[in-house]
Order: C-alpha cells, then sequence, then structure tokens
C-alpha cells in the first residue's frame, strides 16, 4: 500500500497544527461556532446529537494493522464517557459505506490530540465532511481481483493528493464524492457517485476512463451520465478539475437540497457537457497552470511502485478442493473470494453479527482484526463498501487457521452478500440528521433471519437501511431498501424493492420503486420477511430476489407487505 | 498578501460627483456606464460580483490595476475560481483582492488562488490572518498562483 513521503507525513502533521489553532481559537472565543463549523468539518468533525463524531479518513478503503491499532488506541482512551448505557459509554468505531471509520463519543477538546495521534500513523480527517472533495473511494477488490482491467489505486492516490487542500475547490456548492473502478464488476458503486470514473484499455492497450458525473442519492436519486466515453490516463486531474470548475462557477447555491452536481447536470444537459468540454480545452491549450497537472509517467511509477505485491506475496502452489466441514466449507462458499495470485485468496471479515450493529467495532474487536492481517494478510486491510473488512493477501493453504482464528474473534459469521450483511447508517441513536433509528431496525431483521440455512437458501440480497433521505445507508440501491421518516415525531419507514448498486447481481445502477405508505418500525421485519416469502414461492430456478423483484414488479410485494401491517392498518383503510 | 481596510489608501470609491480620479474602484455596471469616457491613463479597479463571467470581462482587464472579487458569505467558494481563472486564464497582474465576509482562515486559500490583498470583515484580526499563512511552509500537493509546477513536477520521482 501507498507509504507517505516525508512530504506526506509533514503535510499531515501542519494539518494538525492548524487545525489544533483553529479549535484553540473557537475554545477560547475568538472563532464562533458558526464560523468554526465548516473549518472543523473539514477535519472530519461534526457535531452529533451525543458528542462530536470524527471521520478519518481510509483513502480508497487502504487500512494497515499498525493504523488499525492507532485507531483502536484511540476508541479505547478517547472515544469514552463515563455515564450512560454499555453503548454510550463509547469505546468503538463505525465504518462507512466510504470507506471511512467513525468515532462518536470524543470529547471536541481532545479532538487535537486525537489528530495528533491519527498523524503519527500518517491518517487524518482532512475532507471526509464539508463541501469538498471527499474521500475517493474503490473496489475492495483493487489489485487483487482476477476480473480487473486496471488496478486503480495508483490513479486514486494520485487524485487524493491532488484534490487535498485544493486552492480553489475547498467551498463548493455542496459535499463531492468521486469512486474509481478497474475491473469489470463494479464493486464501488461508481454509477451512484458526483464522479464515478471507470478504468478500461482502449484497442491500443492504453489506459484511460470512462467517465460519468451526477450521480447521487438524497431526495434525488440520480445515476451518473456518461459524459467521456475515453479521457487518457495522464489526462484525468485536468479533466477532473474541468468538470469541478463547471460546478463550483455555476452549481446552485439558493437551495441546499438542489446543490449538488447531479442537479447542474440534469437542470444543463448538454450544454454541461459542452461546457465541461470547453473548460477542459481551454486548460490545454490557453491556460498558464492547466497543462501542468498533466501526470507524467514517472509520478505515476512513482506513486505505483507503492502498489506491487507484498514481499511476502511469493508463488504459492494451488490448494486441492477437498472435502471440509460443513461450516467451514460454508464460510469458504460466502468469505472466501477468488484471487487473481495462484494460491491466494481475499478474505472477508464480516462485521455484520448478531446483536452488533452493522459496519461496528470496539477496540478489541480492531485489535483483533490488526492481528489477523499481521498474521495472515501482509498486515493489510481494505474496508469494503458494504462496512465489511477484507484481508486481502490470504494463502489458501493458510484458510483453515485463517477461519478458526476468524471464529475466535467473531468476524466468521458466512453471511457476505445474503440479507444479514446489510449496510446501515448509524441513524437516529447517534446522528443528529437523522429522522429514525436504523440500528434497531437493523437488529430486528438480523434476529428474524439468524438461522443459516434459511439466509442461504434465500441467497444474494443487498438490504441497505437509511435513518434519513441523506441517504447514508445507501437505502436507494438496495435490492431492499429501507429509509427512516419522521411523521408527526415518529419513526416510519419506507420500503423500497429493486433498487441496484450497479454490480452484476443488480444490473445497471438504478433506484428502487417504494411498495407503499410507511410501516410502523415493529411491522419492518414482517414486511421484509412478507417480500422474501413472495420471493421463495415466485422465484424461478436459481434467480436471485432482485429479479424476480424485477420481473414481477411493485404490485404483489405491495400486497404482501400491506398484509404484514397492524399499526398502520387502519390508516391505510381510511 | 497584504491586509486592507475599505480606506485604505490610494483606493477609493467612485466619488458623488462620477469624476474620473486615480485609483477610483468602480463597480461592474459603474465601469460599464463609464468605460467609453474613462480615461486610460488613471489606475483604475473594478469590483467584480461573485457570478461574473470572467471571459465575458477579459478584454477589460488591460485596462484594470485592481480587481475585487466580493465574497456574499466566506464558505462561497466561486470567488477562487474567478481569481484563478483572471491570474492563470487572462494574465491579469495588477491587485486581487477579496472583500465582503472575509475571515483570517481564508488567507492560504486566498493567497493560493492569486488574491494579493484582503479587506477582512469588521472585528478580524489581520494577526491571526497573518499567522494563518504560516502552516504548510514546505508547500501543498497542486501547482498554484505563486507556484506554477505542482509536487510530482517540482521533486524529482
Amino acid at each position: 500500500m501507498y507509504q507517505y513521503s516525508d512530504f506526506d507525513r509533514q503535510f499531515v502533521r501542519s494539518r494538525a497544527a492548524q487545525f489544533r489553532d483553529q479549535l484553540q481559537r473557537n475554545l477560547r472565543g475568538e472563532i464562533s461556532d458558526d464560523d468554526f463549523r465548516p473549518l472543523r468539518l473539514q477535519n472530519g468533525w461534526y457535531v452529533q446529537r451525543h458528542a462530536p463524531m470524527l471521520r478519518v479518513a481510509i483513502p480508497y478503503g487502504e487500512l494497515s494493522s499498525r493504523q488499525l491499532h492507532v485507531l483502536a488506541r484511540i476508541a479505547d482512551e478517547f472515544d469514552r464517557q463515563d455515564t450512560g448505557t454499555p453503548r454510550e459509554r463509547g469505546g468503538f468505531g463505525h465504518f462507512s459505506t466510504r470507506q471511512n471509520l467513525q468515532f462518536n463519543w470524543i470529547p471536541l477538546a481532545r479532538a487535537a490530540d486525537v489528530m495528533d495521534l491519527l498523524a503519527e500513523v500518517d491518517m487524518h480527517g482532512i475532507q471526509t465532511s464539508g463541501n469538498c472533495i471527499r474521500n475517493i473511494t474503490t473496489d475492495a477488490m483493487a489489485g487483487i481481483a482476477p476480473d480487473e482491467d486496471v488496478d486503480p489505486r495508483p490513479y486514486a492516490e494520485i487524485l487524493r493528493q491532488w484534490s487535498t487542500l485544493h486552492p480553489e475547490f475547498a467551498f463548493l456548492p455542496r459535499k463531492f464524492k468521486i469512486a474509481i473502478s478497474g475491473a469489470r464488476e463494479d464493486r464501488a458503486a461508481t454509477g451512484w457517485h458526483d464522479i464515478g470514473l471507470r478504468l478500461r484499455r482502449d484497442a491500443h492497450g492504453e489506459v484511460g476512463f470512462r467517465v460519468r458525473v451526477g450521480g447521487g442519492m438524497g431526495r434525488t436519486p440520480s445515476i451518473g451520465a456518461v459524459i467521456a466515453e475515453f479521457v487518457p490516463w495522464q489526462h484525468i486531474l485536468v479533466y477532473v478539475e474541468a468538470i469541478v470548475r463547471v460546478y463550483n462557477l455555476h452549481g446552485r447555491r439558493d437551495n441546499l437540497y438542489k446543490s449538488r452536481i447531479k442537479i447542474l447536470v440534469k437542470a444543463e444537459g448538454q450544454a454541461f457537457v459542452d461546457a465541461v468540454a470547453a473548460e477542459y480545452r481551454a486548460l490545454l491549450a490557453e491556460d498558464s497552470l492547466g497543462s501542468a497537472h498533466l501526470i507524467p509517467q514517472a509520478e505515476f511509477d512513482r506513486v505505483a511502485r507503492h502498489f506491487s505485491l507484498p514481499p511476502a506475496a511469493g508463488a504459492v502452489a494451488e490448494v486441492a478442493p477437498g472435502p471440509v466441514p460443513p461450516a467451514f466449507g460454508r464460510w469458504l462458499e460466502r468469505n472466501v473470494h477468488a484471487h487473481r495470485l495462484p494460491g491466494y485468496r481475499a478474505v472477508t471479515l464480516s462485521l455484520k453479527r448478531a446483536g452488533l450493529p452493522p459496519g461496528d467495532v470496539n477496540a478489541e474487536q480492531m485489535r483483533g482484526a490488526a492481528e489477523l492481517a499481521e498474521r495472515y494478510s501482509a498486515g493489510e486491510l481494505r474496508v469494503t463498501h458494504d462496512q465489511n473488512l477484507l484481508l486481502p493477501w490470504v494463502r489458501a493453504d493458510e484458510l483453515p487457521s485463517l477461519w478458526r482464528s476468524a471464529r475466535e474473534g467473531g468476524f466468521a459469521t458466512p453471511n457476505i452478500g445474503l440479507l444479514t450483511d446489510m449496510i446501515a447508517c448509524p441513524g437516529g441513536d447517534l446522528c443528529a440528521l437523522a429522522n429514525a433509528r436504523s440500528l434497531p431496525i437493523a437488529a430486528a431483521i438480523q434476529q428474524r433471519f439468524d438461522d443459516l440455512d434459511e439466509l442461504h437458501d434465500i441467497g444474494e440480497v443487498d438490504l441497505h437501511i437509511s435513518g434519513c433521505i441523506n441517504s447514508c445507508g445507501h437505502h436507494h440501491s438496495g435490492h431492499i431498501g429501507i429509509l427512516g421518516v419522521d411523521k408527526d415525531g415518529s419513526e416510519w419507514y419506507q420500503v423500497t424493492v429493486a433498487g441496484s448498486d450497479g454490480a452484476t447481481l443488480g444490473g445497471p445502477a438504478v433506484p428502487g420503486k417504494v411498495i407503499g405508505p410507511s410501516f410502523a418500525a415493529d411491522e419492518v421485519p414482517d414486511v421484509i420477511e412478507a417480500l422474501i416469502d413472495v420471493y421463495r414461492r415466485e422465484r424461478r430456478g436459481g434467480e436471485p430476489f432482485v429479479d424476480t423483484a424485477r420481473r414481477l414488479g411493485t404490485l404483489p410485494f405491495r400486497a404482501a407487505a400491506d398484509a404484514a401491517r397492524r399499526t398502520t392498518a387502519a390508516a391505510l383503510a381510511d | 498578501m497584504r491586509f486592507v481596510t475599505s480606506g485604505t489608501p490610494p483606493w477609493q470609491p467612485l466619488a458623488a460627483d462620477a469624476a474620473a480620479r486615480e485609483h477610483t474602484v468602480l463597480t461592474l455596471a459603474q465601469w460599464r456606464a463609464h468605460r467609453e469616457r474613462w480615461p486610460a491613463h488613471l489606475s483604475t479597479g473594478v469590483e467584480l460580483p461573485n457570478d461574473t463571467e470572467i471571459a465575458a470581462i477579459a478584454g477589460d482587464l488591460k485596462r484594470w490595476q485592481l480587481v475585487v472579487l466580493r465574497f456574499p458569505k466566506w464558505t462561497d467558494g466561486r470567488a477562487y475560481s474567478q481569481a484563478r481563472l483572471l491570474r492563470s486564464r487572462h494574465g491579469f497582474g495588477g491587485e486581487l483582492r477579496a472583500a465582503g465576509d472575509v475571515v483570517p482562515d481564508m488567507a492560504p486559500l486566498l493567497h493560493r488562488a492569486g488574491f494579493t490583498s484582503a479587506q477582512l470583515r469588521d472585528g478580524e484580526s489581520d494577526a491571526t490572518a497573518h499567522r494563518a499563512l504560516a502552516f504548510f511552509l514546505a508547500g501543498h500537493y497542486q501547482a498554484d498562483a505563486n507556484t506554477p509546477q505542482p509536487l510530482f513536477r517540482r521533486q524529482p520521482a
């Protein structure tokens, strides 16, 4: 993985010092809370329901065991308070769909100390919030996937550096998210991002990007439109600069809900595409700084060297498949993935376990995962888009041993890709924006579907839960989506079916369709069960849930869900 | 980077008599009204609204020694792009001033976007703004108004 240069390290330390100065001025009353807000946001500090939330950047999801040990130390020593329920006492982190880690209980007065500690292991919270270019995400299988055309990580790192404290793009109309994929399977939901980049090779083998712009969730779910079929890799910073400049100058700033680039793309249509093309041409032809950001081969090579194989990864003989115990077999089937190197596998450590919120890890579990990475995966982990951890460099002959260790650590639930491998935001338990809680819903569904045989029979389903329309839980892209809404001060849940994140299983990215008025919280597990029952009754052959949902349309699902109503039945009859 | 106030000499707004004087700052609307008769030898400044297309006024830049870009809110980032275009697209070499809702913590961005002076909003401290400029002495990743090459062209691979 990428190793910081002296410059990178000095840069992050400078940022920590700058933040400490800003924080102290705020605590002394020299910067008002209103003026401090954008400054702390651009360092990852929100103020949430109970305490500030810190979002730590994990660039394109790559994490070393050394970094994870320090995150564990932060969970232990800083993410703490002395009162409340066990969960309210803190001591844990939450992996997000954008491959970051969030802490919820660190007092703001200790914020600068945490940033110093992060800087010691080349980490920070730069641009993990605010109206700027956020952490650039990619495929958790980058560099190891058998279906990969081009490894996206060197490009992601070059884009990370270019977007970090960019002098012109710190105060865009709204947040701005970029995702990159280089494989045939889209494991980064690129269609749902402000800019979605797909690496490809042209007929001559040259590398370039197909560029989508204007994807996004929220109130107006939208799939990015392709505005360029092939931008040569050397030009990608210049091309992205052209897009972001057009957005910075012309994106709406009068209405928060209409300020994302997707609204500009929709409103302007071809005029937007033409404006980007004109700005790109002008950058290359009429601008004294324009060509400075063309990427030289030497720079690409310097960065790409960091992503060569770990030294330990030598040739390993393939393991002949043989009979295995059923529980191990189930884990091999769900949590172990093919690797581009013979004799190697990628292994998902499931963070979707009964009784624990999706994506959450406490300090002890962080240390446990770090130790597994040290022992089995060259000290490297990846954070996946669906809130799990992945070990990228596991020798196939060590799988039985890893399985036993992962089971001891509580990481071996064989549910990857299945219904209980759900995405969920922290919801109203922690988040000040949320309209409803998502974690009790997630827990109730986990409990309802705790039978592994049944879970495997149901097969692959993307279940996504968001506590509000900001869509951090990606409900729009779920094969089943659940959205928390607030009506008259109580929590209700809208359910959608047949959405897709853009992976092969669900087909091209598309928002799900609503199956009727919102449900009460206590109805949701029954509703999900009713949807699954329709599927099991109607499925043809090996067809997955999402295909059945597309084939049948929403009506049978709506009828089954209505039959599960209790609290909301009367309202529906009116 | 200089920090000024609205009264800092020599620049003055267009006088009530609308007479052409040395070091007058006109609004864009005033400039358009007086443009044809405005003496070419006078040092002249123009304040551009936040939504001005820089390409549309580029033809007049050679007649201006000062351009003022106004921030309606300090978190409105359009003027950074306007500054960038003035400097590196259209070669404006005069004074570029930030005005309006300008706070000390903007200083590093202003400097890098090509501003040479800033009029902080009332009650803000010049000393804090100067200090804000001193955190990243080793520089940044990107090329900017003062550093024509990005890090990857400044350092040997």
